[in-house]
C-alpha cells in the first residue's frame, strides 16, 4: 500500500508501507531524514508533524490531548496538521497524499 | 521474591507506619524509596529487584509513612493517565511533607490547573526551545572545551552539576552565584533528611519557603516588564484572562527552578556512567548524527530519574485492593521504562528499539513541561562531547555513589581520554 508525500522542497514522493506502522515509522524506514522524529513515537517531541488530506480527515484516529498540546507548540499549525506517529496505516489510507510541516 | 519481608539493612531507625486496614499483608513489602535495598549496586538496579513475577500490580510499604508502589510500566502508565481516580493534591512522599509542597501547579488537578500549565508551556514549547538551541550549545561547548585537553574530568561535578544549571540560570536570566543556594533548597525537597515523617516534612518545608523567599523580590522586578527571559514571559502571562496572582506566581517561578535544577542534572551523569562503560555504544552514536539525535529517547527510557506519587481521588478498588481516599501511590518511574514486557531486553541501549514505553517525563496533564529543554540539552551534550572527546571511559577503581528519592542522584563519575584524540 502506499501513501503520497510532499517533502519541504516540494517534491513529491511514494510511501510503501505496511498495515499497522505509523506514517512516522514509513516515513523513518523510507530514509527520509527532513522527519526527525526524535521522540520514536512516544508524542513527545512534535517533530513529525505532517499536513494531511481533507478528504481522508475522517478516517484519521481523534487527536489525543497529548498530540493537541504538542501540535499547539508549533507555530505552523493548521487544521490538517497531526502528529505522524500517531497515525496508524490501514488500507483505508491508500492515495492519501500527505506534506511535511516547516521544521519549527 | 527475597525481597518480600527482608530486613532493609538501610533502614535501621528509619520509622515505619502502623498497616492500615485496607492492607492485605500479602501486599506488605519493606521498601524504603529514600534508602532502597542495593542501592549501592546502582539506582535502577535497585528498583527493578521489585520488579519480579508474582509481585501484585501495587504493594504496600510501611516506610515513608505508609504508602502503595505501583510496580509496573502498566499500573504507572493508568496511574499518571486519570487524574479523576488518581489526584496531584499531593505528589511528594511523605505525604507529611507532600502537605508543606506549596509548587505551582504541580498540586492541582484539572481544569484549575490548565492555564497555569499554558503558562508554563509559553516559555518552553518546543518552538521557544530551538531559539535558545545556539545559547544552549554555547555553555556545552564552553565547559568540555574547560577540560578536554586535561584527559580526565569528574563529570558528575564538573559537567553534569554545571550544565542544565547554567542554561537555566541565562535562560531565567538569574545569576551564577545564586547556584548552590538553590541546588541546596532543591536537594532538600527532592531527598529531605530525617527519619521520620514529621523531620523530612520539615526539611521539605524549610527548601520551599526557601525558594518562595528567593522568587518573591525577582517576580516583583519582572512583573509588567517586557523582558524574554523564561520568568518574564510566566509571570506576565494571562490565566483566565487575568493577570497571575502574585501568591500564584510565587509557586510557579519556584516550580520551574526546582524542575530545572535538579532533574537533567542527574540524568546526565546515570547516561555518561552507562556510555563509560560501552564504547560500542559510543562509536555507533559517533558513526550517525541523526541515531544520535534519535538516541535521547532510549536514553530517557534507560535511565528515569523520578518518583513522584498520585492520591487516591476516592474510596475505590483498584488492583485487586481497596484504595481509600488519600491513599498515596509511588510511581517509581524506572518500573516503566526497564519493564522487559514493554521493552524487551530493557537494560540495554538499544538505537534500533521501536515502540518503546517510557514514563520518564510522567504522564498525563503534568507530563514535565521541560522535556523539550531536556531532549535539547542531551543531545546538545552528545553532539558536543563527541565531537572532543570520542572514546572515554571510567576511571579505575572509581565508586559512584548512588542515591535514591524523588529525583535520583549518581555522584563520583571520574572519566578518563586520551587527551590527543
Amino acid at each position: 500500500m502506499r501513501i503520497n508525500v510532499i517533502t519541504r522542497e516540494g517534491e513529491a514522493r511514494l510511501l510503501h508501507f505496511t498495515n499497522g506502522q505509523t506514517i512516522m515509522e514509513a516515513l523513518r524506514d523510507s530514509g527520509l531524514d527532513e522527519v526527525l522524529a526524535l521522540c520514536g513515537g512516544c508524542c513527545s517531541c512534535a517533530t513529525c508533524h505532517v499536513y494531511v488530506d481533507s478528504a481522508f480527515m475522517d478516517k484519521l484516529p481523534p487527536i489525543s490531548t497529548d498530540e493537541n498540546e504538542l501540535l499547539d507548540s508549533s507555530s505552523h499549525r493548521t487544521d490538517l496538521s497531526r502528529l505522524s506517529c500517531q497515525l496508524v496505516t490501514d488500507e483505508a489510507l491508500e492515495g492519501m497524499t500527505i506534506t511535511i510541516a516547516p521544521e519549527d | 521474591m527475597d525481597i518480600t519481608f527482608e530486613e532493609n539493612p538501610h533502614a535501621t531507625g528509619r520509622s515505619r507506619a502502623a498497616q492500615p486496614a485496607n492492607v492485605p499483608d500479602d501486599r506488605v513489602y519493606q521498601v524504603d524509596m529514600y534508602a532502597l535495598d542495593g542501592i549501592e549496586e546502582g539506582y535502577h538496579e535497585a528498583w527493578k529487584r521489585i520488579q519480579q513475577s508474582g509481585v501484585p500490580d501495587i504493594i504496600w510499604t510501611p516506610f515513608t509513612g505508609g504508602h502503595w508502589i505501583a510496580t509496573n510500566a502498566d499500573t504507572v502508565r493508568e496511574i499518571y493517565r486519570d487524574p479523576s481516580r488518581f489526584s496531584s493534591e499531593v505528589i511528594f512522599l511523605p505525604k507529611e511533607a507532600g502537605e508543606k509542597y506549596q509548587m505551582v501547579p504541580t498540586r492541582m488537578d484539572p481544569p484549575e490547573h490548565t492555564p497555569y500549565r499554558k503558562a508554563l508551556d509559553k516559555g518552553l514549547s518546543v518552538d521557544q526551545i530551538r531559539k535558545v538551541e545556539s545559547k544552549i550549545r554555547e555553555v556545552s561547548v564552553g565547559l568540555i572545551d574547560g577540560f578536554a585537553q586535561n584527559g580526565a574530568c569528574d563529570f558528575s561535578e564538573d559537567y553534569a552539576h554545571v550544565f542544565p544549571v547554567h542554561v537555566f540560570m541565562a535562560l531565567t536570566d538569574l545569576p551564577l552565584e545564586d547556584v548552590p543556594l538553590l541546588h541546596r533548597f532543591a536537594k532538600m525537597m527532592t531527598r529531605p533528611h530525617g527519619n521520620t515523617p514529621e523531620e523530612m516534612a520539615a526539611v521539605l518545608e524549610a527548601g520551599n519557603n526557601g525558594f518562595f523567599a528567593y522568587v518573591e523580590p525577582i517576580i516583583e522586578a519582572r512583573r509588567g516588564g517586557n523582558g524574554d527571559d523564561l520568568i518574564s514571559i510566566m509571570v506576565n502571562a494571562d490565566i483566565n484572562g487575568e493577570p497571575i496572582t502574585h501568591e500564584k506566581a510565587i509557586g510557579l517561578i519556584s516550580l520551574l527552578l526546582l524542575g530545572g535544577l535538579d532533574t537533567v542534572v542527574n540524568f546526565l551523569s546515570f547516561m555518561m556512567l552507562h556510555l563509560a562503560k560501552h564504547p560500542e555504544l559510543v562509536a555507533e552514536l559517533k558513526r550517525d548524527p541523526l541515531k544520535l539525535k534519535r538516541s535521547a529517547e532510549e536514553m530517557f527510557r534507560r535511565f528515569p530519574v523520578i518518583s513522584e506519587a498520585r492520591m487516591s481521588a476516592k474510596d475505590q478498588e483498584f488492583k485487586g485492593v481497596q484504595l481509600k481516599r488519600g491513599d498515596m501511590i509511588l510511581l517509581p518511574t524506572a518500573l516503566d521504562g526497564l519493564d522487559e514486557t514493554k521493552n524487551p531486553d530493557p537494560w540495554k541501549v538499544n538505537l534500533e528499539r521501536r515502540g518503546l514505553s517510557h514514563s520518564t517525563f510522567g504522564g498525563g496533564p503534568h507530563r514535565c513541561v521541560g522535556m523539550h529543554l531536556a531532549r535539547m540539552e542531551v543531545i546538545v551534550t552528545l553532539e558536543e562531547w563527541l565531537k572532543r572527546i570520542p572514546a572515554f571511559h571510567l576511571s579505575p577503581g572509581a565508586t559512584p555513589i548512588f542515591h535514591s528519592g524523588i529525583i535520583a542522584a549518581v555522584e563520583n563519575v571520574p572519566l578518563e581520554w586520551s587527551a590527543k584524540n
